[in-house]
């Protein structure tokens, strides 16, 4: 990993979400850490070779050939000394029990930290300092491959006021007594609280919640982050139906609920901004240094304006892995972002050949534990 | 233009909902039936009336020849139901032109009157059994009964598989409710039109409805049908075959068709260079074939070292192959996943290859096919659009542990070898689940008398009733 080009992005992370940084800029930095990638990282430099890229060769960050998610299940993508890896963080499995998890091996712990705190605080807390903050993730302690709850747990200790905690269990899922007393306290106190969950944990708390006819008030700005999808899991909730859930078992109003969209093999997270913007026009965006495109699937080109296509970022976070990375998840522009399609629900198979399943079932993403 | 879905003899039972679902990336707009509660029932109802009055008493020699020429019709060039199949095809199947002629001229040669009649006498000794009790040696008698209605519900979109369906059904005397993919919607429908014109009195002992499967509209239709119904042969994933096993009522009869994984296989005995060539000529048909989607479309090959040609040097005739049928049989444009998903595979591929795996990718323009050679088998799903991995074994002893992370779901493995060594293998292969063995040319297309998964295609679809004494 190239320690200038580290210490260049930790000053330009600091600077904050809100700080622009000019395409040119981006570019700039951009191939300083494709030059790095390409030299410390042999399977990355063989992988560029084979499509005729080279540092020196490529015009612009565009032409820097992106890396699969599919391949962080396969292979080892460090792009420095392997021996250096500081946490490996890994994909939940799926319902297809034999599929690889993705892995990401992260050497610089403090490239995560720089990148996601900001863009969190700015999404989550534009208007508080610390707040109460009560997630529905394992405690990174009980679960430290998960990227999710190690974001987390340094939220925690960097804006978590007094009675946050961590209410799910990395087999069980939602530790719904223990959660319950705590929107209990939480009301009492008259304390706004953040709560973050993923999809997945959501509907499985509301699916007990709604058993046992909790009702909750939680006091007056109260805010939700709500991640992941349900893919590859069992019960599909549209997000409206999700969010309306949310609402009326919380007190929390739709329009305060934040999707954070992320994935283990990224180490910065999209946003909607919608306790800044409003919740009419949500869409996610990408913070100033990581570049996100949507591109047609067969010509890997951008699409025009306002088509769909497949989501390819450009995350400079990821010095020390591959900068570069090719989803499966299916996006379009919009404003000054993008909105996540994700895979149609109910989606019709087209054929009887078992490859259908892996298809429909889908993998990768992230989402430990819930 | 929108269609309608449905052809339903005596027209849509009163107080039927006509719905319109829109164009989806893939499939046409058409409008669909929300039958209800009662108008399930008396479609059931006619169709139960019809099979009394119009099938029981057909003498089953008949059948063949009525249906057949029904059949026949979608092979004869001049036939103005061939015309139409083949100009809504690509359309409404996700083929090209090309190759919906090639599926379409596939699946109706089983639908003539010869392959019909054949089809009967392979699967009864006596097919009058299907008309009255028959004695086989004087020591009692036995009569081949079939439930008043089947329903058939198909799934994806391997035009042709519904049609196949209901003729196994009216063949054996029980009327046919089919419930189409939406990819084989246009067959059956214009297989009953073509029966109406052939004998419109047994044409009302067949119905088709396709509605979207599992939708909030047909949520009370669906209960009402599946609790209804005494038989049904359904295609499609686990999970949707278990939610039907548990809607059907006690006591019903499910003859399910789960997906499968099928392969090819071949042995070094065969890999001198004219049978190398031969055998990479037909395993890239049998992958183009239904654009890889059918339950007999192979998804890897496992090719034995130390023949003449090297597996190393077969993937590449493959992909040769692969090559020269994208201008004889194109592929139609994937599907925003569909492509999405072979970038991830090709790409992560390259990236093994990079790091020295031992594998080479080999790939078509626009994504058109896609040849892994792979050293390991990972044995992981594959995925569509011509993606064909072939993987080098040292011996064919291998192949029941290679294979058995398929198993259950393993059905057609095409075995390319000779003689004792051929039977054997078969043998080991049947044991560790195998459903069917072939070769690869004969891969794609399994005779009409085929044991589908292991059944029998008619003595699936009666029960025995024995008179003694």
């Amino acid at each position: 990993m190239d320690p200038t080009v580290r210490d260049e992005l930790l000053q330009l992370f600091a600077a904050g979400v809100e700080s622009p940084l000019p395409d040119a800029a981006f570019d700039a930095l951009a191939l300083r850490a494709f030059r790095s990638q390409f030299e410390s990282n042999a399977i990355y430099r063989g992988f560029c070779e084979s499509r005729g890229a080279a540092p020196g060769g490529v015009r612009g960050w565009e032409e820097v050939p992106p890396v699969p998610t599919r391949a962080f299940k396969e292979l080892r993508l460090v792009s420095g000394n392997p021996d250096r890896v500081e946490r490996v963080f890994r994909t939940s499995g799926t319902t297809r029990g034999s599929a690889r998890r993705g892995e990401h091996h992260v050497l610089d712990l403090a490239l995560y930290d720089a990148s996601s705190l900001p863009n969190l605080r700015t999404h989550l807390l534009p208007d508080e300092e610390r707040i109460r903050i009560l997630a529905l993730v394992p405690d990174p302690k009980r679960l430290p491959d998960s990227s999710l709850s190690y974001m987390v747990g340094r939220a925690v200790q960097a804006y978590g006021a007094e009675g946050s905690g961590f209410f799910a269990d990395p087999v069980e899922g939602v530790e719904v007594g223990a959660f319950r007393a705590a929107l209990d306290r939480a009301e009492d106190d008259g304390a706004p609280v953040l709560v973050i969950g993923t999809a997945f944990a959501f509907v499985h708390w509301l699916e007990r919640a709604s058993v046992e006819r909790v009702r909750h008030r939680l006091p007056g700005g109260s805010r939700i982050m709500e991640t992941g999808g349900f893919k590859g899991r069992s019960r599909a909730l549209s997000r409206d139906s999700l969010y309306g859930e949310l609402e009326s078992a919380l007190g929390i109003p739709s329009s305060r609920i934040v999707n954070e969209y992320g994935m283990t093999e990224l180490l910065s997270q999209f946003y909607e901004p919608v306790l800044i913007d409003g919740a009419e026009d949500r869409r996610h965006r990408s913070p100033p240094w990581v570049r996100t495109r949507v591109l047609d699937p067969v010509s890997l080109e951008p699409v025009a304006h306002g088509s769909e296509g497949i989501l390819c970022h450009f995350d400079l976070a990821n010095l020390g892995s591959i900068c570069h990375v090719l989803t499966e998840d299916r996006g379009v522009e919009h404003r000054d972002g993008f909105r996540v399609i994700g895979r149609s629900p109910g989606a019709e198979p087209r054929g009887c050949s078992l490859a259908m399943e892996g298809l429909l079932a889908g993998d990768g993403g992230r989402e430990g534990g819930g | 233009m929108t269609r309608e879905s449905w052809r339903i003899p005596g027209g849509l039972p009163e107080g039927t909902r006509v719905v319109s679902l829109p164009e989806r990336e893939g499939f046409p707009a058409l409008h669909y039936p929300v039958l209800g509660r009662r108008g399930v029932r008396e479609v059931l109802a006619r169709l139960a009336r019809a099979r009394n009055e119009e099938l029981l008493h057909r003498p089953v020699e008949s059948l063949p020849g009525l249906l057949g020429r029904v059949g026949r019709r979608f092979l004869d060039t001049a036939d103005p139901l061939r015309r139409e199949a083949l100009e809504l095809l690509p359309d409404a199947a996700g083929l090209s032109s090309e190759m919906s002629r090639e599926v379409l001229d596939g699946m109706a040669r089983d639908w003539t009157p010869e392959r019909l009649a054949a089809l009967l006498r392979r699967e009864f000794a006596d097919p009058q059994v299907l008309d009255r009790f028959r004695s086989a040696d004087g020591s009692g008698s036995a009569l081949a009964r079939s439930p008043p209605v089947t329903l058939h519900v198909g799934s994806g979109n391997v035009p042709g598989v519904t049609v196949t369906s209901l003729l196994r059904s009216l063949l054996v005397k029980s009327a046919a409710l089919v419930k189409p993919g939406r990819g084989d919607i246009l067959l059956p429908l214009l297989f009953h039109r073509g029966l109406e014109e052939e004998d419109e009195h047994l044409a009302r002992t067949l119905a088709v409805a396709y509605w979207p499967g599992g939708d909030e509209e047909m949520v009370e239709t669906e209960g009402v049908l599946f609790a209804s119904v005494t038989q049904v042969v359904a295609y499609g994933s686990d999970v949707t075959l278990r939610e039907i096993r548990e809607r059907l009522s006690e006591g019903a009869r499910l003859i399910a068709y789960p997906h499968r994984w099928s392969v090819g296989v071949v042995a070094r005995e065969m890999l001198d260079e004219a049978s190398a060539e031969a055998s990479a000529r037909a395993a890239a048909r049998s992958v183009a074939l239904f654009e890889q989607r059918g339950c007999v479309s192979p998804q890897a090959f496992y090719v034995e070292r130390g023949g003449g040609v090297e597996p190393r040097s077969w993937a590449r005739r493959l992909a040769a192959e692969l090559e020269r049928l994208t201008r004889s049989l194109p592929p139609p444009p994937l599907l925003l996943d569909e492509a999405a998903r072979i970038q991830q595979t090709r790409g992560a591929a390259a990236l093994r290859a990079a790091a020295g795996r031992g594998v080479e990718v080999h790939e078509g323009g626009a994504l058109s096919w896609t040849v892994i050679f792979d050293p390991e088998n990972s044995g992981e799903a594959s995925c569509l659009g011509r993606m064909a991995r072939v993987h080098p074994i040292g011996d064919l002893r291998e192949l029941p542990r290679l294979l058995s992370c398929h198993t259950p779901s393993l059905q057609t493995v095409a075995l390319e070898a000779k003689g004792v060594r051929r039977e054997q293998f078969a043998k080991e292969l049947a044991d560790i689940g195998a459903l069917r063995i072939t070769t690869l040319a004969g891969m794609p297309w399994p005779p009409a008398w085929w044991h589908h998964d292991g059944m029998a295609p008619l003595g699936s679809l009666i029960r025995w009733v024995d008179l003694e004494g």
